[in-house]
């Protein structure tokens, strides 16, 4: 009796908030409407979410977003949850919605899952564009893509190349023998590089032998991540090329074949990861080079392209915009990054960054990230 | 009849359920003078969509816990359950309601394996079931790559009238999910509380050796609550793909300490013989408006498991000493000493 | 014969056999797995997992739960890290280190031994504040650039195997000779194994299980500095689920939850067996996806096997002791009308 008492009495609290606030339901609505006509006049603000929190790459990219951000004038909330799941980046993106963000750039963890969340936001006339990782061309305007995974799989054969011929293998010939070594199956960017590259691979060197069909992981969990290297190079003590295209894969194997005395003479490693996690290993000669690109310039770029959208310009496909300080950009259509991806819609496109960055021991100590 | 009246006053004195309905008040109040966007009703009704499942598995884990047990794998066939109905509609080509209905069913049989275990073979709990959530979430990953579609690219394109239905909101206000919620609180309140099965999972937790003597089959009524607790995830697992409209084998990874916590934090010991479905329901929505308005006041999210924390430990902190007859007597004799 | 037979009833003889059967399997599928210098890896590799579930072991003997080491590793290695990549010596690291072990250890014991908290809530409260201190700590950015110096002692050993690992060995032998053999040792097992018997007969029970936390919490610190050696980089992520693979470590080597039962040398086995899993997925060629999947098994598995055998064991001692009050009783009713009976 006493515990129906006290559901009732919960239900009745929740209702009588509601009937309380009912009236108040109206003046927000208006409220709504000043504020966006107030944004133009006042700061205008671009809530950044990353992926995950905690991640050495987006922690980066916040970085360099705050930096320009100041440079040109508006403010960049940077709000995202620690754990990389697409509900609790549901959550954060409906919370930016609710305080009144005016615009929103996000790098997403899974494209289907918060299309919805980012209907929502646009018909509460919050401006959605993506970096990194995109997510359906009708539910945002701009997406600042580092590179199609067409670009992104052939660099990291090319990074391969160019180690492997170093180190006085000939990568054109000799039977060579490889393996992705990366975080797990279900993250939707490095899984998209490495069919890329795969393809690239089968196209002009038929002569690689992969090992591992069925890749490596480690689940971005340093301790993890070092003994799947270390086992993969006992494992396969033959192996002449080790893929990891992931932040927290490619530290871990080079550590790895540091533990075992091995270095760029006799395994070449390479992938993507932030300058300053590896430039160690650079230094003890356990690789000659990686990759990666600026994504404190790529994230100041989507929220930039988000701050010029919210603020009343119009953008559409074949458009160059002038960013201060970075330079001319080109809107492409979406077919650039998915052939084939709806077209109609010339007010959605993608900016390609420039260019990405190989990292060898003369550049390292150019960057700080 | 005044006696009466008197017994019944002091008996409605002090309820645990009475403390969490104060502290949400007070958490809703506090939270709307910091930020009146906090009390709109759209926003406040429509955080409990990010804080669903917990309040859903927690209002049937309450089972496990009250027979002295406890439940790690919840969160795994929350990510297993998505899977399966995302495997079965795309790849098997059956009806998305029938694909539920299966991975009800395969939910309540995950439950059912650790439940057997420790039902039948007296395995510490703690360690089948970590074992339960190491396992169904391999399986989950394993499922999603006999599909053929790589795990990275989960399947979506569900129909509309299956994503729709978590969206939707009455009266403008109220979600759907909030409303499936309720209706399950009032079933498990009735199953726990009102019938025969319900005294005997509170009989089982109390004392299981002398509930087994007076014929209650304590075996099968232990392996039913892990049962219930896997079907409460796989609803849960139903309702998150519905409102992600995707179907990913990693949903729910994150759930089982927030799930423990306000189980926990509603009134139920982890020891077993005590608690009830209200308080962890209450407790469950507690949680979860109390990070909502955390974060919608500016905190960031990764701080907001400290305020959870430390709410946590006070409150069974409290409710241990006020138990404590050492304790208590010490603190009675300090006052008396200061009067 | 006796010598085996006493042998085969030891809690960690099972994890003991089936960690050779596992090597030797692996080793047939694929024979570079037996090559020395792959098996001290694997040694080293479990270095901090040993670490951690000799920690747990303690508190698990007194029959409570620290769900806290994960966290409490995460912050000691960031707050390690951070000092010796500014320039701090190693030894001034590792003693603050200890320091914020010693505190959340003392905060758990307090909790859990003075103000009867379940040790589950209180450690799992405990986590989630000590995990966001991390955060707030390291402002959610890696610690990196961790000096050379530092992560070669890593490397540093005998025969391959690390100082570290040698080191664990020796301690974790160490502690279990005190557990085993020493008064105050064997406080932690009688207190788990019963512990209103152990507050009657004068044990100091809160005492102990305050200790028991404090030691746990600063074998996670002391694992911590050697996370922070074997890898170079700390994550804010760092220390996540060893608390899960801890409790597994211990259970698998033969230490049962309710407390009293079992010893170190288990715990290190299955810290061993732990740490393996995913080296042997790679080479027995397995997707890595299965990592879990096999780590589920294998823990339910071993774990209902070893309750079966308990259970089959319990219920013949117990046919054993009704053999033997029936036996005395049918010898007295034969001796006939005498009352004395001679009961052996």
């Amino acid at each position: 009796m006493k515990k129906v008492f006290a559901l009732t009495l919960t239900v009745a609290m929740a209702l009588t908030t509601l009937v309380g606030c009912g009236s108040s339901g109206s003046k927000t609505a208006g409220d709504t409407a000043t504020k966006d006509t107030a944004a133009k006049g006042s700061k205008i603000n671009v809530t950044f979410i990353p992926k995950v929190t905690g991640n050495a790459f987006f922690e980066s990219a916040n970085k360099g977003a705050q930096k320009y951000a100041e440079k040109w004038g508006f403010k960049v909330d940077y709000e995202g949850d620690a754990s990389a799941s697409a509900a609790a980046q549901v959550a954060v993106i409906n919370k930016a919605v609710q305080q009144g963000t005016n615009a929103i750039c996000l790098s997403s963890v899974d494209a289907a899952g918060v299309k919805d969340a980012l209907k929502a936001a646009a018909a509460a006339g919050v401006t959605v564009t993506t970096w990194d990782s995109d997510v359906d061309p009708s539910v945002r305007k701009v997406m600042v893509s580092q590179g199609t995974p067409k670009q992104l799989g052939e660099m990291l054969v090319k990074m391969s190349y160019d180690s492997l011929k170093e180190r006085g293998k000939d990568p054109n010939k000799d039977a060579i023998k490889y393996c992705w070594h990366y975080s797990n199956a279900s993250v939707t960017d490095q899984n998209s590089w490495r069919v890329e590259g795969e393809k690239y691979i089968k196209e002009k060197y038929p002569n690689w032998k992969n090992v591992a069909p069925d890749n490596y992981y480690s689940n971005q969990d340093a301790e993890q991540a070092i003994s799947v290297g270390e086992s993969v190079l006992s494992a396969h003590s033959d192996i002449d090329l080790v893929i990891c295209n992931d932040s927290t894969a490619l530290p871990g194997q080079c550590q790895a074949a540091q533990n075992k005395g091995k270095k760029a003479k006799d395994i070449t490693i390479t992938g993507f990861a932030s300058p300053n996690s590896m430039k160690q290993y650079c230094k003890d000669g356990i690789l000659t080079r990686w990759g990666l690109w600026d994504c404190g310039v790529q994230g100041a770029m989507g929220c930039y392209m988000a701050y010029y959208i919210a603020a009343g310009n119009k953008v559409k496909v074949g458009d160059k915009i002038n960013i201060p300080d970075i330079g001319t950009v080109e809107v492409m259509p979406n077919s650039v990054l998915n052939p084939s991806a709806n077209v109609s819609d010339s007010s959605s496109g993608v900016v390609l960054l420039p260019e990405r960055t190989i990292f060898t021991k003369d550049n390292m100590n150019n960057f700080d990230f | 009849m005044q006696q009466k009246l008197k017994k019944n006053y002091k008996k409605l004195k002090f309820r645990w359920e009475y403390f969490l309905v104060l502290l949400l008040i007070v958490e809703v109040v506090i939270f709307g003078t910091l930020n009146p966007r906090f009390l709109k009703p759209q926003v406040l009704f429509g955080s409990v969509n990010d804080f669903i499942s917990i309040c859903i598995i927690a209002t049937f884990m309450c089972f496990v816990f009250i027979t002295g047990g406890i439940d790690l794998q919840a969160g795994s066939i929350v990510g297993l359950t998505s899977i399966i109905i995302g495997v079965m509609w795309k790849y098997v080509g059956v009806n998305i309601y029938l694909a539920c209905l299966i991975a009800i069913i395969i939910g309540c049989l995950c439950g059912a394996l650790s439940g057997f275990f420790i039902g039948f073979t007296g395995v510490q709990p703690m360690v089948v079931t970590l074992g339960g959530s190491f396992l169904y979430s391999g399986l989950a990953i394993a499922v999603s790559n006999i599909s053929k579609t790589a795990a990275y690219l989960g399947i979506s394109g569900f129909p509309e009238h299956f994503t729709a239905f978590t969206k939707k909101r009455f009266f403008g206000v109220v979600p759907a999910q909030f409303l499936i919620f309720l209706a399950l609180v009032v079933i498990a309140y009735i199953i726990l509380h009102r019938t025969k099965y319900g005294r005997k999972v509170f009989l089982c937790g109390i004392n299981q050796n002398a509930a087994g003597f007076t014929g209650i089959n304590t075996k099968l009524i232990i392996m039913s609550t892990y049962i219930f607790s896997g079907m409460a995830a796989s609803i849960t697992g139903i309702i998150m793909t519905s409102y992600l409209g995707s179907s990913k084998s990693d949903f729910g990874g994150d759930l089982t300490m927030p799930i423990i916590t306000a189980v926990v934090l509603g009134g139920t010991s982890t020891l077993g013989g005590k608690g009830g479905v209200v308080g962890s329901a209450l407790a469950a929505i507690v949680i979860g408006i109390m990070r909502f308005g955390l974060s919608m006041n500016g905190m960031p999210n990764q701080y907001l498991d400290i305020p959870v924390g430390i709410m946590l430990v006070i409150v069974v902190a409290g409710s241990c000493i006020s138990k404590n007859q050492k304790i208590s007597a010490l603190l009675h004799h300090y006052i008396n000493i200061k009067n | 014969m006796d010598f085996m037979k006493k042998m085969t009833k030891r809690r960690e003889f099972s994890s003991i056999i089936f960690l050779f059967a596992l090597y030797a399997i692996v080793g047939i599928v694929n024979p570079a797995f037996l090559k020395l210098d792959n098996i001290m890896l694997c040694l080293n590799g479990a270095t901090v997992y040993t670490i951690c579930a000799i920690g747990m072991a303690l508190v698990i003997f007194t029959g409570e739960i620290d769900a806290s080491i994960g966290a409490t590793l995460g912050l000691s290695a960031a707050v390690a890290a951070s000092m010796i990549r500014d320039g701090s010596s190693s030894i001034l690291a590792l003693l603050i280190a200890i320091c914020i072990g010693l505190v959340i250890g003392s905060i758990n014991g307090f909790g859990v031994a003075v103000l009867k908290i379940p040790s589950i809530i209180m450690t799992i409260g405990v986590n989630g504040i000590v995990r966001g201190i991390s955060y707030v700590y390291t402002g959610g950015a890696w610690v990196e650039n961790v000096p050379r110096h530092f992560k070669e002692v890593s490397q540093m050993g005998m025969f391959g195997l690390s100082w570290f690992y040698i080191g664990t060995i020796v301690i974790m032998i160490l502690i279990h000779f005190y557990v085993t053999k020493k008064r105050h040792g064997r406080y932690f097992q009688a207190v788990g194994d019963n512990e209103d018997g152990a507050i009657h007969i004068g044990i100091p029970v809160t005492a102990t299980k305050m200790i028991s936390f404090i030691l746990c919490a600063v074998c996670a610190s002391v694992a911590s500095v050697i996370f922070v050696s074997r890898i170079g980089f700390v994550t804010p992520t760092s220390g996540n689920g060893y608390e899960m693979k801890a409790i597994a470590a211990c259970v698998i080597g033969g230490i049962s939850l309710s407390g009293g039962i079992g010893n170190m040398i288990g715990a290190t086995f299955g810290a061993l067996i732990m740490a393996s899993i995913s080296r042997i997925l790679v080479f027995l060629g397995l997707s890595s996806n299965y990592d879990n999947t096999i780590t589920g098994i294998l823990l339910i598995t071993i774990v209902v096997i070893d309750a079966v055998i308990q259970k089959c064991n319990i219920e013949k001692a117990r046919r054993e002791r009704l053999a033997a009050k029936t036996a005395a009783v049918v010898e007295c009713e034969l001796e006939g009308g005498n009352k004395t009976c001679n009961r052996n």
